[in-house]
């Protein structure tokens, strides 16, 4: 799989905007895809987009607050920077209530949309790394076999070989040797960061 | 009282009163007339006759002529000397059948004359015929009398002045009003010419006013707002009413009638002024509302604004980092330029409609192109529209002809009606389009904004236009009551129906430029 390259995706029903604010990220060096309507999105949106999407909170059809309820329903991880008119300030304030990373009103100063667009893919970059090694974590917990899941857990725990030994009723020189299996399919010399990268995943996702 | 019979007193009963020094004449005379219903009265000398008639004031006197002390031609005399006793008929009795006493007694007024000795019959017919007549002139002057109270109280009453005119112009009566208003003695307008009294400032032309009032072509004539001189040399602004007189078809003169309305004038330019200010103060209630709806639309006024001031503080940004570049490319330079200048058009163009919303003036009424007015609202209404997420839609005939009236307050109307559709659509969740549409009536053009809202209550007829009504929350309840004020100004109708299907269909009319139809271009 082709590495993704971070996008800003601007959902903007008014042209002009859509059009000098593209041209503007554009000159920034930024990829830019514009859509016109919300609904338009939906159709491109897919699970493994990375960058930000700017939204504009007041549409036609379908606005920036149902957009963002629906990219939450499909659970979509991409940050959103809501763009608020005069007056839109206790919807923007919903809108961060549920999630969105920033809002800024218009009209803006470019510098400081183009700083929270930045923070915006950063946030993104770094939530991105950190799916990426838990879906690691998730492989290489995959390749364990139940005997190796079983005595990692209990590892996990903060049981000695010994302990796991007798409570299993097998040898120790067998637990030494499924350990030194888990240690090894996890890509990993320590305990201390076993626990971690089983512990992130946990915490991370429920699944 | 021995001399009064008992009869009672009956006021139809005939009054006779018999006089004769004679008692044998008396007593047959009495009992000639008793029970014939007349109230009998007895007197036998001259001065209590006149005591008696003074008193009962009798219909008929039977009087004998031949008396000692007074005779009968003295007490005549005397009767007919007083009021109060002269209206009796005096029927004479004397023994006297010569033809000198009869001609004295009819000259001094007496009304028959009885020869002795009396024929009962002669005596009851005469007596009879002698109350019938003093009867009917008695009820004759009670009319008369009341006649000229009436219409001395009519003329009296009247608060126009009234002249009769001869052909000359010369007046020869005047009511009591006539010399209040003319500011002199009733006696002392009799007998002067009408125009050298009142019409001094008649300019000396042939159709002056002292020439008109005389009628001499037999048609009357009505004038308003005639400057009038009074006796004094003062004048007032009059109102006059002249008709003619014809006598066996020839013209002898006029009747004019004429009354200061100096004051009625004053009072007409009063309630001239009263109503401007009503429509001073419509057109700043007007003025007022147009702030107000500006107000509920400021966010989505600025979100128009906002959008081509966003999009030109983002082409600026990318021109400042094009021109840091080494290169400089010209031509995509000049592209983003062109940028630049359209919005800021579209941007000023927000703004003028803003301007223009608020800030016309009402033009007063001129022809108005109802179908260009109609788009026009739509573009107003247009952030409405988007906010709402609820279209609207248009549907003109074409040739639509033209309304009278003052095209402002009217989009106003249609604004608010079209707001409200919206209101009432997005409310009740519906998607369907506000439509607006209009055709042409007879003599008026009807314009219809239709929604699918939820409807309107039960009581909406008697209330939706009463001010301070709503059914909206956050609602004044200013806005159909003013709609309402301002159609019925321009002389239009305002109504609404409940839609079939769900829904409110509220509609007005205006009326047509006269006979325009915009050319089929």
């Amino acid at each position: 799989m082709a590495e993704t390259e971070q996008t800003v995706y601007i959902v903007e029903d008014d042209e002009a905007v859509r059009d000098s604010l593209s041209m503007l990220l554009r000159s920034e060096g930024l990829a830019v895809a514009g859509y016109e309507r919300a609904t338009r999105f939906l159709e491109d949106w897919h699970g493994g987009m990375q960058g930000c999407i700017v939204l504009d909170i007041r549409m036609p059809e379908m606005d920036g607050m149902e957009l963002q309820e629906e990219l939450i329903e499909r659970g979509s991880h991409l940050p959103i920077i809501f763009v608020t008119g005069h007056g839109d300030v206790p919807l923007a304030v919903e809108a961060m209530r549920k999630g969105a990373v920033d809002f800024i009103e218009k009209p803006y100063r470019e510098d400081q949309l183009l700083e929270k667009i930045r923070a915006a893919l950063a946030t993104d970059a770094e939530q991105h790394q950190g799916r990426e090694e838990k879906r690691l974590i998730e492989e290489q917990l995959a390749q364990l076999t139940p005997r190796e899941r079983e005595i990692m857990d209990r590892m996990v725990a903060g049981q000695a070989n010994k302990v796991i030994a007798i409570e299993l009723d097998i040898s120790q020189r067998t637990v030494e040797i499924h350990r030194s299996r888990v240690m090894h399919k996890m890509g990993t010399h320590s305990l201390a960061q076993l626990v971690r990268m089983v512990m992130s995943v946990r915490d991370g996702d429920p699944e | 009282m021995s001399t009064v019979s008992e009869t009672p007193t009956d006021p139809e009963q005939a009054c006779v009163l018999l006089v004769d020094d004679n008692p044998q004449n008396l007593k047959v005379l009495y009992e000639t007339l008793r029970d014939k219903g007349y109230q009998l009265l007895i007197a036998n000398d001259g001065e209590k006759a006149l005591q008696l008639a003074r008193r009962h004031h009798p219909e008929v006197i039977l009087l004998d002529i031949m008396m000692p002390g007074m005779d009968g031609f003295e007490v005549c005399k005397h009767l007919r000397a007083d009021t109060d006793t002269a209206l009796s008929a005096i029927i004479f009795l004397s023994a006297l059948n010569d033809i000198d006493a009869k001609v004295r007694g009819f000259n001094m007024g007496g009304a028959d004359y009885i020869a002795k000795p009396f024929q009962a019959q002669e005596v009851m017919a005469r007596v009879d015929t002698q109350i019938r007549v003093i009867q009917l002139e008695r009820v004759m002057q009670a009319r008369n009398r009341q006649l000229e109270s009436e219409q001395a109280s009519l003329l009296n009453a009247i608060f126009e002045g009234i002249y009769g005119l001869d052909p000359q112009g010369v007046i020869t009566f005047a009511n009591p009003a006539a010399a209040e208003i003319a500011g002199a003695e009733q006696d002392a307008l009799v007998g002067r010419r009408i125009g050298d009294l009142h019409f001094t400032h008649d300019s000396g032309e042939e159709a002056s006013h002292a020439g008109r009032v005389l009628c001499q072509d037999g048609a009357a004539v009505l004038r308003r707002g005639v400057t009038m001189t009074r006796a004094d040399g003062t004048s007032f602004q009059a109102e006059y009413r002249a008709a003619p007189r014809f006598e066996n078809g020839e013209l002898t003169g006029s009747v004019l009638v004429f009354r200061d309305i100096t004051e009625e004038l004053a009072q007409e330019r009063a309630l001239e002024e009263t109503r401007d200010l009503v429509a001073e103060q419509r057109e700043q209630l007007a003025h007022a509302s147009r702030l107000s709806v500006m107000g509920e639309m400021a966010a989505g006024v600025a979100h128009e604004v906002n959008q081509p001031l966003t999009a030109i503080a983002n082409y600026v940004s990318l021109v400042s980092r094009m021109m840091e570049k080494d290169t400089l490319d010209q031509d995509a330079l000049a592209e983003v330029l062109e940028k630049i200048t359209a919005q800021s058009h579209r941007a000023s163009e927000v703004i003028r409609r803003i301007r223009q919303f608020v800030h016309q003036p009402a033009t007063g009424k001129e022809t108005v192109d109802v179908a260009r007015l109609l788009a026009e609202s739509r573009e107003f209404a247009e952030v409405d529209s988007r906010n709402n997420a609820i279209e609207v839609s248009l549907s003109i005939p074409q040739h639509l002809p033209y309304a009278v009236a003052d095209p402002v307050q009217v989009q106003q109307v249609v604004l608010n009606l079209i707001r409200n559709a919206l209101e009432a659509s997005r409310n009740c969740g519906s998607e369907e389009p506000v439509e607006v549409s209009a055709e042409a009536l007879k003599d008026a053009v009807c314009v219809r904004v239709a929604d699918r809202g939820c409807g309107l209550p039960e009581d909406a007829e008697e209330r939706l236009f009463q001010p301070f009504y709503s059914n909206k929350d956050e609602g004044m309840g200013i806005g159909l009551s003013l709609c309402r004020s301002l159609i019925t100004g321009q002389n239009g109708e305002i109504g609404f129906e409940r839609r079939e299907g769900g829904g409110t269909v509220f509609w007005f009319s205006l009326p047509l430029a006269d006979g325009t139809v915009p050319d089929p271009e």
